[in-house]
């Protein structure tokens, strides 16, 4: 069996009293393609946010191939985020750049990548998300689903290893669900490995190797989409999926 | 909250002792006085130029210069001990912190030396003796004969002066309004705010002789010579330095050189000053105001910006006990500094710290202004911060870029197009706040603006001319900053 290139053990994670992560232990392999779905408030967001350490978790660990996140300090921590993307509901684009500055941007500062070569690489990208066209538009004059995909083309600028998705169809309008994750689908066909929290059922079907249905803090089924979408094992899956449209 | 109280002021009071053990300790080792001036090769001589004839700014050669009798007294006691006078002009009443604190080596400012004085500072014996006039408007001339026709009136004289302390004193039924300018004065006379101003004989001749409108009537005050003399101060305690400097003026007495030589010389300069009082004639001196205005202005901004965005950070510093004691640092800093007036933070930086390192005037009003604005600049970036949207600096995060990074590219560019308007608003502000370190001497546009006042007698025209040269100053600025404020603009 190949090595897990994220390993969580014993996660827990508590907001002040409220317990948002209880204990959570699981593996992603690199090339897998990972939906968490769940219904909202589950600590679907929070549990994404803690492979990164966007949120500090309260106990465990998480391991990015194979050094322990919680124990390194700030720098490594750094190096590891560059190696996975991460692809937020609300876009987070920078508003005051062009949308070949924002690619540019962390290949430029961080790997410290010359100029020419930044824009080489970003105008490959988004002919890959198919705005090209749009390279020196500003992101306020960009619709929802450009501008999430010009999200993903930033992300992918650093050549991660792995690439988190927060709900990356949210926010947007149903109409332009559709070609953010025909981009997602075609990374995932490319090989890279991915989280995704979100709720979009006919995604994770199609495209998910494992689906993690999370309730109340805890992981509580991991199975391959076949046998969670037709034979939910737990009550609260069932439950779950009972109550939404398919 | 109580225990932060007391543990600030205790550190306020151990500053304030602190500064005055220091003054003590650096006024009572100092009797190689005239050894240190003669190394130096240099002797700095305090006045405040607003005085003619005792000492005026002229016009010589198209360029501005400090003259008057005083000034010839000066040299003379500089060309005795074998150095150069330099000049240095502040306003009366900071000239003896100015001695005390070592800005300058002695102060000839027509002063008289009182036994008030007497314990702050040394003087020579008295160059010149003279006596008080009172100025009047040439058509009240048959009211007021001498100082007690002046009951249920006003008269005027000079801040921190002995015309003033007299004036109060021997008159009853009087109101006596201080000013620190002499030309102020007169202008307020002029306009019937006050009836009468006191002043030296010399001086009274001198504005009398250069406006019709104007005579001068005697004083009638009981006096003692050292109310009427004019004495050379040293620092306490440079007897060496005192001695030395009376020999020189025991000379100029004994050769009535004042009379005969300097007064003479004076009024001639007061002549070629007054031909010409259009204030065309003098746009060179506005033109240094509008450059110091600008020096100090633009410095601060920069300074302040820098000091700025350090406060907002340090006040936004999360963490150990490192973090949270620069947390408080900080914050005190802001507000103490927004809790004291701008005036006692330049003289605090100019005559306070100058105990310490010996600032010239310019860098201390550089320093005092960058000081103060900091601490507003950093309220408005702590702000600009705050605005941005976390998601940012989530994303930039997850990027891979540093905290430092993230701040610097992608947190700080947004939040400085957000407080924007506030900043320029500040720049505008310290524009015309930098008036403030007239008072320590910088040449900028209101000092500028007193000269031409006192050496052309006039006294409202330089104010309005300045009036209009702030308001271009601002405008122009504020016309800038709206062009960079669009172009910031991309949503």
């Amino acid at each position: 069996m190949t090595k897990p290139i994220i390993e969580v053990k014993d996660l827990a994670k508590n907001f002040g009293k409220n317990q948002v992560l209880k204990d959570i232990t699981e593996q992603v392999t690199p090339g897998q393609v990972i939906v968490v779905i769940g219904p909202s408030g589950s600590g679907k967001s929070t549990f994404l946010r803690c492979l990164n350490l966007l949120e500090t978790p309260t106990s465990g660990e998480v391991d990015f191939a194979g050094e322990n996140l919680t124990t390194l300090d700030t720098k490594r921590v750094n190096e590891l985020r560059e190696q996975m993307g991460m692809v937020f509901q609300s876009f987070n684009l920078f508003p005051n750049m062009t949308v070949l500055e924002n690619i540019k941007l962390a290949p430029m500062k961080v790997k410290h990548m010359d100029d020419a070569t930044a824009t080489k690489r970003a105008h490959e990208l988004l002919k890959q998300v198919n705005l090209d066209d749009h390279a020196d538009a500003f992101p306020a004059s960009l619709s929802g689903g450009q501008a999430q995909r010009v999200a993903i083309a930033r992300s992918l600028a650093m050549d991660p290893k792995v690439m988190l998705f927060d709900e990356p169809t949210s926010a947007l309008d149903p109409e332009m669900v559709g070609e953010v994750l025909s981009v997602m689908q075609q990374l995932a066909e490319q090989g890279m490995t991915m989280v995704v929290v979100t709720h979009e059922m006919g995604f994770a079907k199609s495209v998910a190797d494992r689906v993690w249905f999370m309730a109340d803090g805890f992981i509580q089924e991991n199975s391959t989409p076949d046998d969670f979408f037709s034979n939910p094992q737990t009550e609260r899956a069932q439950d779950f999926l009972s109550k939404i449209l398919m | 909250m109580k225990k932060r109280l007391v543990l600030f002021f205790a550190l306020l009071l151990a500053l304030v002792t602190g500064f005055t053990t220091l003054t003590t300790t650096a006024n009572a080792a100092t009797d190689n006085s005239l050894t240190k001036i003669e190394k130096k090769g240099t002797l700095v001589m305090g006045t405040s130029p607003d005085y003619p004839p005792y000492e005026f700014q002229a016009t010589v050669h198209g360029k501005t210069k400090i003259v008057g009798m005083d000034v010839a007294v000066g040299q003379k006691i500089a060309k005795d001990m074998g150095v150069k006078l330099v000049v240095k002009s502040m306003s009366f009443d900071s000239l003896l912190v100015a001695l005390q604190t070592g800005k300058v080596d002695m102060v000839i400012s027509g002063m008289n030396p009182t036994p008030a004085r007497r314990k702050n500072v040394a003087f020579t014996h008295t160059y010149y003796q003279g006596g008080y006039s009172i100025v009047i408007n040439k058509s009240d001339k048959g009211i007021y004969k001498n100082k007690d026709s002046f009951v249920g009136k006003t008269i005027g004289a000079q801040t921190g002066s002995t015309m003033y302390n007299e004036s109060k004193k021997q008159t009853s039924g009087t109101t006596v309004k201080g000013m620190t300018s002499v030309s102020d004065l007169i202008l307020a006379l002029q306009s019937h705010k006050i009836q009468g101003v006191a002043m030296e004989k010399p001086s009274a001749q001198a504005y009398v002789a250069n406006n019709k409108e104007l005579a001068a009537i005697p004083s009638d005050f009981n006096l003692s010579a050292s109310d009427t003399s004019a004495s050379v101060a040293f620092a306490k305690g440079s007897t060496a330095l005192v001695n030395k400097a009376n020999k020189s003026v025991d000379q100029i007495k004994k050769q009535n050189l004042v009379n005969k030589t300097y007064l003479p010389a004076a009024g001639k300069y007061l002549k070629t000053n007054t031909v010409n009082t259009s204030m065309f004639h003098y746009w060179k001196a506005f033109l240094t105001g509008i450059e110091y205005t600008l020096i100090i202005t633009v410095c601060s901004v920069f300074f302040g910006f820098i000091l700025g965005v350090l406060l907002s950070l340090a006040r936004m510093a999360r963490g150990g006990v490192l973090k949270t004691a620069l947390r408080w640092l900080a914050t005190a800093y802001v507000e103490f500094i927004r809790g004291t007036p701008m005036m006692v933070q330049v003289m605090f930086v100019y005559f306070g710290l100058g105990l310490i390192v010996n600032l010239p005037a310019l860098t201390s009003g550089i320093i005092a202004i960058s000081l103060n604005s900091g601490a507003y600049v950093a309220e408005y970036i702590r702000g600009g911060i705050n605005s941005v949207d976390n998601g940012q600096t989530e994303a930039a995060r997850s990027l891979g870029m540093s905290s430092g990074a993230t701040l610097r590219y992608v947190v700080l560019p947004q939040a400085l197009k957000n407080i924007w308007p506030s900043l320029g608003n500040e720049f505008i502000t310290l524009i015309k706040d930098s008036s403030i370190v007239s008072i320590i001497g910088v040449s900028e546009l209101i000092f500028q603006s007193n000269i031409v006042r006192s050496d052309t007698y006039r006294g409202v025209a330089p104010i309005a001319v300045i009036m209009v040269l702030y308001f271009i100053l601002t405008f122009t600025a504020s016309r800038i900053l709206n062009y960079f404020e669009r172009r910031m603009q991309h949503d």
